[in-house]
């Protein structure tokens, strides 16, 4: 019975740990390291000082007493890598059911227990995009997380600072799912750059008649009916009200090309495309009126619509003036962006710093969080990874990771095994083998292949 | 309408410049045969180490001569300065040129209907047209292993060079029977049988494979007796491997799964070669003391368990190597099989050593798939397949500047670099005008 | 925070319990099954009372449904029965929070032609808070008699159906000729289940459903605002009636709880910001890895009920010297999961949260096991009992006459032949509603029709299925026909190459004991895949598991149509 109440309190104590209020932040000074700041060039030998979860200061011989020193001569620093196209930590990723479902959020559904974010941490990904799928015109409202891998709490891993995201999602995939599988619109491009407007017309409509209502109530001895409320059509207004970014699943270079005219047409200019493989044909029309283009390092050829893409479309895009980043949309690619960025160094030899931008203060912009992170400079929080090796050499290798100064990934120290959670009733693991990491189509991929139509694919 | 066409002839032809006595633009690059020098390069060779400001004679698909200042009248000469020539690199499984796109049913022709379909030939399958294969080769991949999947027995594999108008010109001299051993192992998390389920299942898929090898066995011992035997082709392709003509490639994943293989390959005495094994790390010595060859990959895939170490796919090749498993490293990719040094590169960061993951997608895999006196080195008499890069041509700065493929000097373009071209600075731009 | 009941409904409930017995004499028995009296005197017995409260040498006096008293010098009235209870413990009869005994799904409504999966009709999208479970609600069902078995006495029951199947009510498990029932619309039960029917329908995912609550709750309240306007006010239009956002106005007066069905910590915190939004009473059911909630249930003021299901003992045999040092590692972290699933009802407790138990997804022969479980993992056997009792009546708000037992309240006992939760206790009659009922001590037999017979069962005929898969659930019909000394059949589901069903032939039926297997081939995307299904069954009741080569495998469960051509 002793032992009871010893293991209970142990677990109690657990229990406690992992639902503190405050998200932790840490100090750390990192000395002698070559720091790739990203935006303000690199610095040879240089320490940084990290206080309280911020970058406090740069510089050479830096002291800070009780503080705990890293010592990282010949290893490299760099900022937190950030995925602006991620589903990584969540229990759900489509709400296919519906071609518009803006009322639905992804922080509804985070698994802060997901051994992903610890295997992002290993790949130095600080920051994740966690989106909505791909299945609907409109899709759910997005989370962006902060990879503070060991709380219980999803809000834990909520950055709240970020600015809110929708996901939107052209062509193949929104029309393959309700067209086609339920014989609803839309079935073509024409019916989902329909349907998007359809909907911000409603959205119109609906603030209007909420106006009408508010101001009624301000108005003595009346008595107006409230209208129906209507959250899909609500958030819908506040993107036309500037207060939410989309980030758009796309592909072909058409589909861009109408939805950038359907946001100048409602005076949108908060808009991001997601994996825009044939970006690169309309390069100039996305650096004039978007806020960029996130795309995959040289992803092609699963399906018809990435068949005419080509592996040297971050280098065109950034060539052209375009915000561009690199995102993983995967579980497996998250664990190596730094790899991923490194593709654009082979296919259009980009220079190192626009190549690390891909995947730092590029996404940071497209994320709206570029004055927080992305860099390393003072006064920005201290999202911070140590690599040995040039993070963009084939043979690189992370060794910690930091999210507000506290580590959460050491390649000497962590133990094997990082899960947070254990089932009890399976004692045979489950064995992943490649082919099972790619989510953008998740509760999808059954839904719609229903028994199982292709083995092999792809579904971005 | 004539008029029109004629007039829009005119047009074309008065206002576009364009080569001479040609009627379209540009120039189509074709692969070319013929004597090559590389001159002047830095000669990883892998069986014979480095040769610092070496040259390269080619000559009728062959290297004729490797070494310090050759001189070789009539031959093209491709000044390497500064440059590296390696051998071409060899995947050692890939659908490539068995599916053109992924999630179009039409073109997907790795997966044959049937659980025992031994006698479906991927050979015969290879899209030799495929846009995916300029895509590769320029990466200085230059041979792969396509290979079937699906079923228990979904076909035989064949290693295929990727220059040629037919199958057989691309045909590299290897073929093997894909066996996917039965796996005990939970599928994901969406598996969702029960522990005792799972056994269950394994033990019938089990008895079910040994029942088909008896067949297969009985069928090659009354075609050995000349005896009386029905049409039966998928028997027919598997007494090859009985007979030891083609070896098995077993592909097995799972820790206890590659023990049972091991334990199942010696019972039934067959040649072969382990593939997959994504958790051979966990019974590494059990492999090597096996004497089986180890096609793995890719690295740049998610650890088999939740609880594996987070590094547990890159350091898997490295840590089979150490316990003395021969291995080779694959893709098992299609349009993105251009990946595999990267695969290798990981490899290497994560335990292995460059040395070693080099030979893994070289000399390794040519020797495995028994064609190491034409492939896999950079040595006299081989084929003339090989690259030559500014670096390490694992590393993504790294620029592959030519390939050979027996001898051919390979176009350093695709369609990937031609619409580079095209949209780099795309005109018009923003407007028109 | 008790629930307010209609007082209405209550009394005439109460009222229509205790005429019970004139109304009866006026009829005649002729098959002789009436009992002779509703009184009993237990005697000499030891009676724990409430959870650390007993008395020793005690006799019970019950009438009518009721506890007439109970003492130590108590005069037996000439009509009782006397029981002799010498050497037995007498216990308040069991609570269950929530359970589904005898409740059955609602048919599902015909779609119309035109359905469109985006925006369906609540009642096909499971939203049907106005349901009343007693409506699907068969208080002869056999599951009754195997709970009261172990004690149960009285069970809040709830609805079948998607994520707001409807409104709770509370039953007692008394005797066949009353109606049994203590409360209607006792609670808005809610679950993150969604109703897909193999394509898929909105809300499918606990995101939609989150979303689609929120919805119904804000205009639910608009609504109110409305109803209010129009009966204050003129020139205001008539409000629209829509009865699941009426179903919700008792939710919205806080009169009744919303009793929310959640299966990890993950889920409770899903529940609890729902809560935190809009402020409705809750009872969270089937709670599980509470450690890492507690503060949060604390804070939110949620009530509790806790699942009497535990799994198994993964790795009991497993030899540990035998395992590897990584395997050795994985299993102790197993082991130490399963320990933690038995030290949930602890870690309550010593928390300070006050529980009950729930039945569902549990088996009636599992439950003294298990809590003795809970118990030998640091629940305290007080604590163990309040969950069965007290703790329940309080949460239903029938802490009046419920949960004790005391002079005037529900005659509701167990009777066992030692103290409860040791082993060898055994319970000997259970009294619900002042109906008694034998259970002789060891013996299977009891005095009800059904419970476990050696019989295999019938699996000819009709069976509709449904199966949840990771896009939602979906389902079809299953037929078995007898065919020479084995079956064939066929079974339906929703086509994979478009819309509307396809069937194909049930391959390898095979019964052996309980257990039914079979296969069946589906052809999709020009690939023929072999699905098999396997598991187990309970009189009508089919619950195993679908497995799909390289998609996993998915539970599956049936019910068999009531035999009308009896094949």
């Amino acid at each position: 019975m002793k032992k009871m109440k010893y293991i209970l309190t142990g677990i109690l104590i657990l229990g406690c740990i992992i639902t503190q209020a405050q998200t932790p932040k840490g100090s750390v000074l990192i000395k002698n390291a070559t720091v790739l700041t990203v935006t303000k060039g690199t610095l040879e030998e240089t320490d940084v000082l990290v206080e309280n979860g911020i970058i406090k200061k740069i510089g050479k011989n830096l002291t800070a007493p009780n503080i705990e020193i890293i010592e990282a001569t010949g290893k490299y620093l760099m900022p937190g890598i950030i995925d602006a196209h991620s589903h990584v930590a969540l229990d759900a990723v489509n709400e296919a059911t519906a071609p518009i479902t803006s009322e639905v959020r992804m922080a509804d559904v985070v698994n802060p227990y997901d051994i992903g974010l610890y295997r992002a941490l290993a790949g130095g990904v600080t920051i994740s995009h966690a989106m909505h799928g791909s299945a609907n015109a409109i899709g759910g409202q997005n989370i962006t997380l902060k990879h503070r891998y060991g709380s219980g709490n999803p809000e834990d891993l909520y950055m709240k600072e970020a600015p809110r995201t929708i996901k939107f999602a052209l062509g193949e995939n929104p029309t393959r799912v309700h067209g086609r599988g339920n014989g609803i619109q839309p079935r073509t491009r024409m019916g989902v750059e329909a349907i998007i407007r359809n909907g911000f017309n409603e959205a119109i409509q609906y603030k209007k008649t909420w106006g009408a209502y508010e101001n009624a109530l301000k108005q003595k001895g009346a008595n107006p009916v409230p209208p129906k409320y209507d959250s899909r059509l609500q958030t819908l207004v506040d993107i036309l009200d500037g207060k939410i970014i989309i980030h758009c699943h796309s592909y072909r270079a058409d589909e861009i090309y109408a939805l950038i005219n359907t946001c100048r047409d409602f005076g949108i200019k908060n808009i991001v495309f997601s994996h825009v493989n044939e970006g690169f044909k309309v390069a100039p029309e996305l650096a004039e009126y978007t806020m960029g283009a996130s795309v995959f390092a040289d992803w092609w050829a699963y399906k018809f619509e990435v068949y005419y893409s080509t592996a040297f479309n971050a280098a065109i895009l950034m060539e052209n003036g375009v915000i561009t980043s690199i995102n993983s949309d995967s579980g497996e690619l998250i664990r190596h962006l730094y790899h991923e960025a490194g593709k654009a160094q082979r296919y259009g030899e980009l220079d190192d710093e626009q190549t690390l931008a891909l995947i730092t203060i590029n996404p940071a912009k497209q994320l709206g969080i570029a004055d927080k992170v992305g860099s390393i400079e003072e006064g920005k929080q201290a999202d911070l990874v140590i690599f040995e090796g040039h993070p963009l050499s084939v043979y690189a290798i992370p060794q910690m990771t930091f999210v507000d100064g506290v580590k959460y990934f050491d390649i000497d120290k962590d133990p094997d095994d990082m899960r947070l959670k254990v089932s009890a009733s399976e004692a045979i693991e489950p064995i992943f083998l490649k082919e099972h990491n790619h989510r953008c189509m998740q509760d999808v991929d059954f839904l719609f292949n229903n028994f199982g139509r292709s083995l092999f694919n792809h579904s971005h | 309408m004539k008029n029109l066409k004629y007039i829009l002839y005119a047009f074309i032809f008065t206002v576009i410049p364009i080569t001479v006595n040609a009627q379209f633009d540009g120039e189509f690059v074709k692969p070319r045969t013929g004597k090559f020098l590389l001159q002047n390069g830095t000669i990883v060779t892998v069986t014979k180490g480095t040769i610092e400001n070496g040259s390269v004679l080619i000559e009728n698909g062959k290297i004729i001569g490797v070494g310090k200042n050759l001189v070789a009248a009539g031959a093209e000469v491709i000044d390497c300065t500064d440059q590296f020539i390696y051998p071409g690199l060899l995947d050692g499984g890939s659908r490539l040129g068995l599916v053109e796109v992924n999630s179009v049913a039409e073109t997907q022709d790795f997966a044959e209907i049937g659980q025992v379909t031994p006698n479906m030939r991927a050979l015969v399958a290879i899209n030799p047209s495929s846009v995916a294969i300029p895509v590769t080769r320029v990466s200085g991949v230059t041979t792969t292993l396509a290979t079937p999947s699906g079923g228990l027995f979904p076909g035989t594999a064949a290693l295929i060079n990727l220059n040629g108008y037919t199958p057989d010109q691309m045909y590299a001299g290897f073929e093997g029977v894909v066996l996917s051993f039965p796996s005990s192992a939970r599928r994901s998390t969406w598996d969702r049988r029960s522990d005792e389920d799972i056994k269950k299942e394994a033990e019938a898929a089990q008895k079910n494979l040994n029942e088909i090898w008896e067949r297969a066995e009985t069928y090659y011992k009354i075609q050995q007796a000349k005896g009386d035997l029905q049409y039966y082709p998928e028997m027919e392709q598997l007494a090859r491997v009985i007979g030891g003509e083609l070896p098995l490639l077993v592909e097995v994943n799972a820790a206890t799964d590659i023990l049972s293989a091991i334990e199942w390959i010696k019972s039934k005495n067959v040649k072969a070669i382990l593939t997959g094994v994504a958790e051979g790390w966990r019974v590494a010595d059990k492999i090597a003391e096996a004497n089986l060859a180890v096609i793995t990959g890719p690295m740049l895939s998610i650890p088999t368990r939740q609880s594996d170490r987070f590094d547990a796919s890159y350091t898997n090749p490295g840590k089979m190597a150490k316990a003395g498993v021969k291995v080779v490293i694959r893709s098992n990719d299609a349009e993105n099989t251009r990946n595999l040094p990267f695969n290798a590169g990981f490899a290497a960061a994560y335990g292995m050593g460059k040395e070693e993951a080099l030979k893994a997608v070289t000399i390794n895999a040519a020797e495995v798939f028994g064609i190491a006196d034409k492939m896999g080195s950079i040595e006299e008499g081989k084929d003339a397949t090989l690259l030559v890069s500014t670096g390490d041509p694992f590393e993504t700065r790294s620029q592959i500047k030519h390939v050979f493929i027996e001898g051919y000097r390979i176009p350093m373009s695709n369609r990937h670099i031609k619409l580079y071209q095209e949209y780099l600075e795309r005109s018009p731009g923003l407007e028109k005008n | 925070m008790n629930i307010r009941f209609n007082p209405k409904v209550f009394s005439s409930l109460l009222s229509l319990v205790l005429c019970f017995s004139i109304s009866a004499f006026a009829q005649s028995d002729p098959k002789g099954e009436r009992r002779v009296t509703g009184t009993y005197a237990l005697t000499n017995a030891t009676v724990i009372t409430s959870p650390g409260k007993s008395i020793s040498g005690a006799t019970i006096i019950i009438k009518n449904g009721l506890i007439e008293s109970i003492g130590n010098s108590i005069k037996i009235p000439v009509e009782a029965q006397i029981i002799d209870a010498d050497s037995l413990f007498i216990y308040p009869g069991f609570i269950d929070g929530a359970g589904n005994a005898g409740v059955s799904k609602p048919a599902d409504p015909e779609r119309p032609a035109n359905f469109d999966p985006s925006n369906p009709p609540d009642e096909i999208a499971g939203i049907t808070p106005w349901r009343n479970v007693l409506d699907h609600y068969d208080s002869k069902n056999n599951q009754i008699h195997d709970w009261r078995k172990v004690g149960f006495t009285i069970s809040q029951i709830i609805p079948e159906g998607g994520m707001l199947p409807g409104k709770t009510a509370i039953v007692t498990y008394g005797g066949k000729e009353s109606s049994n029932i203590l409360a209607q619309n006792s609670s808005l039960h809610a679950r993150f289940r969604s109703s897909g029917g193999g394509r898929g329908m909105y809300p499918g995912t606990q995101m939609g459903m989150m979303a689609k609550f929120r919805d119904l709750y804000k205009n639910a309240e608009l609504s109110i605002r409305h109803n209010t306007l129009f009966a204050s006010a003129s020139g205001v239009n008539r409000p629209e009636v829509n009865k699941t956002l009426e179903a919700f106005f008792p939710v919205l007066d806080k009169r009744i709880p919303i009793t929310f069905e959640v299966s990890n910590d993950l889920e409770i915190r899903r529940v609890l910001n729902l809560q935190k939004e809009n402020g409705f009473r809750l009872i969270l059911v089937n709670v599980s890895d509470v450690e890492h909630v507690i503060k949060e249930i604390k804070e939110a003021n949620a009530q509790v009920l806790l699942g009497l299901k535990l799994p198994n003992d993964k790795t009991a045999n497993t030899k540990m010297e035998d395992l590897s040092d990584d395997m050795k590692a994985r299993t102790q972290k197993i082991k130490e999961a399963y320990q933690k699933v038995l030290m949930q009802a602890s870690v309550l407790e010593s928390a300070d949260i006050p529980f009950g138990f729930t039945t569902i997804g549990s088996n009636p022969s599992d439950m003294n096991k298990n809590i003795r479980l809970m118990i030998e993992n640091g629940l305290s056997e007080e604590a163990a009992l309040a969950a069965l009792t007290t703790n329940t009546a309080s949460m239903l708000g029938i802490q009046r006459f419920a949960g004790t037992i005391e002079k005037g309240k529900l005659a509701n006992l167990v009777i066992m032949t030692g103290p409860i939760f040791s082993e060898e206790a055994v319970i000997k009659h259970v009294i619900a509603d002042g109906y008694i009922f034998d259970y002789e001590s060891k013996s299977k037999k009891d005095n009800g029709n059904g419970g476990d017979s050696g019989k295999a069962p019938n699996i000819v005929g009709v069976w509709e299925y449904t199966s949840d898969t990771p896009a939602g659930s979906s389902g079809g019909i299953m037929e078995i026909k007898k065919e020479g000394d084995g079956f064939k059949g066929v079974i339906s589901y929703d086509n994979p190459a478009g819309s509307g069903k396809a069937s194909s032939e049930m391959n390898n039926i095979t019964l052996s004991g309980s257990n039914l297997s079979f296969t069946f081939n589906v052809a999709a995307g020009g690939m023929a895949l072999e699905v098999s299904v396997n598991g187990d069954i309970n009189t009508d009741q089919f619950s195993g598991n679908m497995s799909l080569t390289e998609y996993g495998s998915f539970p599956l469960n049936a019910t068999k149509k009531p035999d009308q051509s009896n094949l």
